[in-house]
């Protein structure tokens, strides 16, 4: 009983963590988490630097705050969307925020009487260069996350194939959510033919789509991408194969050990049948000496031969 | 007065013969004397592994230096050695550059013949899984691998039976120098590279890397001769290399670019042709193998990345890859050492037990499934059996693992949660090639131990119940794969033990065990340490590995010998080994020779040619020629030897001295025309001789080869067995103290010797 009521409230988490835009709604709280640490480095800075020497320009400094806030958007929204997985969904426009504000430090020429720009003097005049490193991570989780594997061909907004499968997976939870509540009544919790029978359309269907989406992938995708569709897609396909597998135990396959049974035994039997003839009835191959021209096996023929006669 | 007949004064009491043998082994007397009696009557026995057949021939490395040859060697100047030198690399290049393309073919072929294979049986698979009657899958798979293995069987037992196996022990003989019939030709190349196709397609525990050597070698005696018997086509190119020597020197070259080019190891395909081969060997020899396996390593290389679409990649280098081994979890410590060495004693007892149980059966088949319709109907139930051993154990099998990517190429679910598979499954259901590298590489947990250990058992009898089919078809993976089944097991049984995670990586220990039991089969030894290193592309692995090699040598040399050499001498080979049996010095060439000799007078009559070649109970190769004296009571000493081809090259022409007298016009006979007869020389029935001919007389002196090896009686066999290995002899002539010949020894008289398990044996020659 107790895991069908976590699922119970599980479910409707699960519908609400899929609208896109949710991740929206945040963005004040991780701008004021923000200030406050410009707050903090400005006042380091102050302290720990002569005025007269300016280390960064100030145009220079704006791009970082820049970066710096695109990036603590980016990880919170990382965070957040960790489980269920909805990082592509959900964080694809700070990403590509990140990206550009990346892209203006290393082409920005900040004062141009200077001979150094910002590109220089924010990502190699030091040994960590941690913007070159944040920059990094933020690509590789990018890359393995295959996020531009749900996403359009310019990055914006999921394409259409994402869109789809995530309606049909949708459409499957519902389904799960209203025969489930239908099916409490009863309340045996190991049967859960009600759902297997009644979702079991939507479920082959979000099932062929993504085998489909995969195929098409791996033809696809011989260029360069991994044989991997994005994670967002991925992760709610394992999910509802395991609810659907596990929890509810709707895919029994038909086991029919009998006759597997008699056919592998009737060819388990076959080789004996014919090493058994083939040793009683083949004729067995018989070799014929020769003598060998040998010097003593003449003479003993000779003394044999004597022997005999 | 036809045969020289030795037997008067060459009697020699029993009584002598007992004294020299006593200080032998007095068991070994008694044995003797005891076989002796039966022997008496030409009698029928069994066959049995202490045999030698007089099917097999030894090849002429031996040059036959006569007058031809000595004129024509004076003819050729400074550059035109030269030229022969540079034909030698560029014959090299071509091997190299057509072994890897034979490799290419077969990997693309059989990629695609299985890959559809096992998307059919999938796609069956899935279907009845929901629907209920995999017996019909079971069925389907089945009945799908014995028809495909009946093809590949049939046109192996029907064309050309000596493309069976892996074709190793055959090259090996070659290059030992016996002339093992049609093992170089044309004919046996195609049916080797179908066979194995189809083999491995059947889904037989089979590999395709052995017969990569056999393919290799029958390239490169193909094209070091310029011409093809079998196609009846002569390019009329590199005929100075149309003799045994020289062909042997490029099968070797051959053999390692076919090792290169199916382990993606140069290096050890060279030191594989040193290793198994090299009796005879300079350094521009090895120069020269080693330019050509590089080449065929190179052109596989490159024609597969092109295929794989990944152009100048140059990724996969050949036809098994073992994947990367170089991060920092495969790295091993000094204290795994002794583990490993341990893991050697396992496989040297498990080789041992492989070779046991394929000698009974080999035994077996010899004797009772000799009839080449019993053979593919042998050959088609193991691949059913297979098939249904396979199924049965992924049926069986609950071990489900998530799938991740595409790590698995053909994901079977079965009874498993949707976005699961079977983990037997990859095992199973896949060519062994792809299991190997699985086994090496899938991460930790992927498989569990009780799956492991089933396959291990399975496959281990399935392998050695394979092996000596009659298809083509290397042992070389299935050995890897079951070695790295249970190398994986006792890696991940340690893990667990130890409940560290220091040893993490399971794969290690796969690839240990893996080398582990191949070197428990097959017993090489540097050749197999070089190519499991640049298999893996790691050269620190080469200490374990070595280790690993060495142990399971020692270990299973104390229970049984090598699968190769066991399977030459189940064949009744006359394989020369490198030494001459340690207890043998007692014996000496006048009991090991055979006596009495048949010889040829100097200036001969025809119809005496003729009678000697055409007697089928002699069929002698080589002839002694003596002085011919008119009275048989003078001293008839030794002047030459000739062989049989040259003879008939002779009778072929007609080179008589009558003959010679009357047409002057009649060109005289060049070494071109030895060459052109050469390998195949047509037998004497095929040579008409007219009665007016017989009476003619034939002059040898110029063809025969006035210098010919002699030994005095005393020498002992090692001497004489050392003459003959190193000097690849093909007849060592027996002398008195007068010249005069007393016998001959022959490869048999040598090959006849060997350490049994009581000491000295004697091996029997035997029709076969």
């Amino acid at each position: 009983m107790a895991p069908l009521r976590c699922l119970l409230q599980l479910l409707p988490a699960l519908a609400l963590a899929l609208r896109p835009a949710a991740g929206e709604a945040r963005r004040p709280l991780a701008l004021e988490a923000l200030g406050e640490a410009e707050a903090l480095a400005e006042e380091l800075w102050g302290a720990g630097l002569p005025g007269d020497l300016p280390e960064l320009e100030p145009e220079c400094r704006r791009l970082l705050a820049a970066f710096a806030e695109g990036s603590a958007a980016l990880t919170g929204c990382l965070g957040r969307r960790a489980r269920p997985v909805r990082l592509c969904q959900a964080c694809h426009r700070h990403y590509r925020h990140l990206l550009a504000q990346y892209g203006n430090i290393a082409r920005a020429v900040g004062n141009s009487s200077e001979s150094h720009n910002c590109a220089k003097s924010i990502l190699t005049s030091d040994r960590l260069q941690i913007v070159v490193t944040l920059s990094e991570f933020f690509n590789e989780t990018w890359e393995a996350a295959n996020c531009a594997n749900c996403l359009k061909n310019s990055s914006e907004g999921l394409s259409n194939s994402t869109v789809e499968f995530l309606d049909l997976f949708n459409k499957s939870l519902t389904c799960f959510e209203h025969n489930l509540q239908g099916q409490t009544i009863y309340l045996s919790p190991n049967n859960y033919t009600e759902v297997c029978k009644n979702c079991n359309e939507t479920y082959k269907k979000l099932n062929d789509l993504y085998n489909n989406l995969q195929r098409m992938n791996r033809q696809g995708g011989e260029s360069g991408h991994s044989a991997h569709l994005c994670i967002d897609v991925e992760d709610a396909m394992n999910i509802t194969r395991k609810l659907w597998s596990r929890t509810f135990n709707c895919s029994v396959p038909c086991s029919d050990t009998v006759p597997v049974i008699a056919v592998s035994s009737f060819i388990l039997f076959l080789p004996i049948v014919f090493y058994l003839s083939s040793f009683l009835h083949s004729k067995q191959k018989k070799r014929i000496l020769i003598l060998p021209k040998r010097i003593q096996s003449n003479a003993s023929l000779v003394n044999i031969q004597e022997k005999y006669s | 007065m036809t045969h020289f007949l030795f037997s008067p004064q060459l009697t020699p009491s029993s009584f002598l013969r007992i004294g020299q043998l006593s200080n032998v082994d007095l068991n070994e007397d008694i044995r003797e004397l005891e076989t002796e009696l039966p022997r008496q009557h030409p009698n029928e026995i069994p066959h049995n592994e202490k045999l030698l057949s007089l099917k097999y021939e030894s090849l002429d490395y031996d040059n036959s230096e006569n007058q031809l040859f000595l004129e024509e060697e004076r003819r050729i100047n400074h550059t035109a050695f030269r030229t022969v030198e540079i034909k030698r690399w560029v014959i090299c290049a071509m091997i190299g550059i057509l072994t890897g393309l034979v490799a290419c073919f077969i990997d693309i072929v059989v990629e695609n013949l299985a890959g559809l294979k096992y998307r059919v049986v999938k796609g069956n698979i899935d279907k009845f899984t929901e629907k209920g009657g995999l017996s019909f899958s079971l069925l389907l798979w089945a009945t799908l691998n014995a028809s495909v293995v009946m093809v590949g069987s049939v046109i192996v037992a029907f064309i050309e039976p000596v493309a069976a196996g892996s074709g190793i022990p055959q090259i090996k003989c070659y290059l030992n120098g016996v002339k093992i019939p049609h093992v170089v030709r044309l004919k046996t190349l195609v049916i080797k590279v179908c066979g194995v196709i189809l083999s491995v397609v059947g889904g037989l525990a089979v590999g395709k890397e052995g017969p990569m050597i056999h393919s290799g070698a029958v390239i490169a005696a193909g094209i070091s001769q310029g011409r093809s018997t079998s196609l009846k086509r002569d390019f009329k190119i590199f005929e100075y290399f149309r003799r045994d020597t020289e062909k042997r020197d490029f099968v070797s070259a051959g053999a390692a670019a076919g090792v290169s080019a199916a382990f993606g190891a140069p290096v050890g395909g060279v030191l594989f042709s040193l290793e198994e081969g090299a009796s005879f060997w300079n350094q521009f020899l090895t120069w020269r193998i080693f330019f050509a396996s590089m080449i065929s390593t190179f052109t596989l290389n490159s024609v597969l990345s092109v295929y794989h679409g990944n152009a100048w990649d140059l990724s996969s280098p050949g036809l098994i890859n073992f994947g990367r081994f170089d991060n920092e979890k495969m790295g091993y410590t000094i204290q795994e050492i002794p583990i490993f060495i341990f893991m050697g004693v396992v496989g040297g007892i498990l080789g041992a037990l492989f070779n046991a149980l394929n000698y009974w059966l080999t035994m077996f088949r010899i004797r009772y499934i000799h009839r080449p319709c019993l053979q593919v109907v042998e050959a088609m139930l193991v691949a059913a059996v297979t098939a249904t051993v396979g199924f049965v154990m992924i049926y069986c099998s609950r071990d489900c693992q998530p799938i991740q990517g595409s790590t698995v190429a053909y994901p079977l679910q079965l009874f498993c949660a949707d976005g699961e598979y079977n983990s037997m499954a990859t095992a199973f259901f896949n060519t062994p090639e792809k299991s190997v590298v699985n086994l090496f590489h899938d991460p930790p947990g992927s498989y569990n131990p009780m799956t492991l250990g089933m396959f291990t058992l399975m496959y281990f009898f399935l392998a050695c119940w394979t092996y000596g089919l009659t298809v083509s078809a290397g042992v070389f993976i299935p050995s890897l794969l079951i070695g790295a089944a249970w190398g994986r097991l006792f890696g991940i049984s340690l893990s667990y033990l130890t409940k560290g995670s220091i040893w993490a990586d399971p794969g290690k220990y796969a690839l240990m065990g893996a080398a582990a039991q191949l070197g428990g089969i097959v017993r090489m030894t540097l050749s197999l340490t070089v190519i499991m290193m640049e298999a893996t592309g790691n050269v620190t692995y080469g200490f374990p590995i070595m280790l690993v090699l060495m142990t399971a040598k020692i270990v299973g040399d104390y229970f049984v010998e090598g699968l190769y050499d066991m399977h030459i001498q189940l064949q009744s080979v006359p394989f020369l080994h490198w030494e001459a049996p340690v207890t043998s010095h007692s014996l000496t060439a006048r009991e090991v020779m055979s006596a009495p000799v048949t010889c040829l007078r100097r200036i001969e009559r025809v119809g005496t040619v003729v009678d000697i070649l055409s007697d089928t109970s002699s069929n002698h190769n080589g002839f002694p020629v003596v002085e011919s004296n008119p009275d048989a009571t003078q001293v008839a000493g030794l002047r030459g030897l000739i062989l049989r081809s040259q003879l008939i090259v002779l009778l072929k022409h007609k080179v008589f001295v009558e003959r010679a007298n009357l047409s002057l016009v009649q060109r005289r006979l060049k070494l071109k025309d030895f060459r052109d007869a050469y390998p195949r020389f047509p037998p004497i029935q095929s040579i008409h001789v007219s009665q007016d001919e017989r009476e003619c007389m034939i002059d040898l002196s110029e063809f025969m080869n006035p210098s010919p090896y002699t030994v005095p009686q005393e020498a002992s066999l090692p001497r004489v067995f050392k003459l003959f290995r190193a000097l690849g002899l093909r007849h060592l002539v027996v002398v008195d103290n007068r010249n005069e010949v007393v016998g001959m020894v022959t490869r048999k008289d040598l090959a006849r010797y060997r350490l049994g398990k009581e000491g000295l044996e004697e091996l029997s020659l035997a029709q076969t």
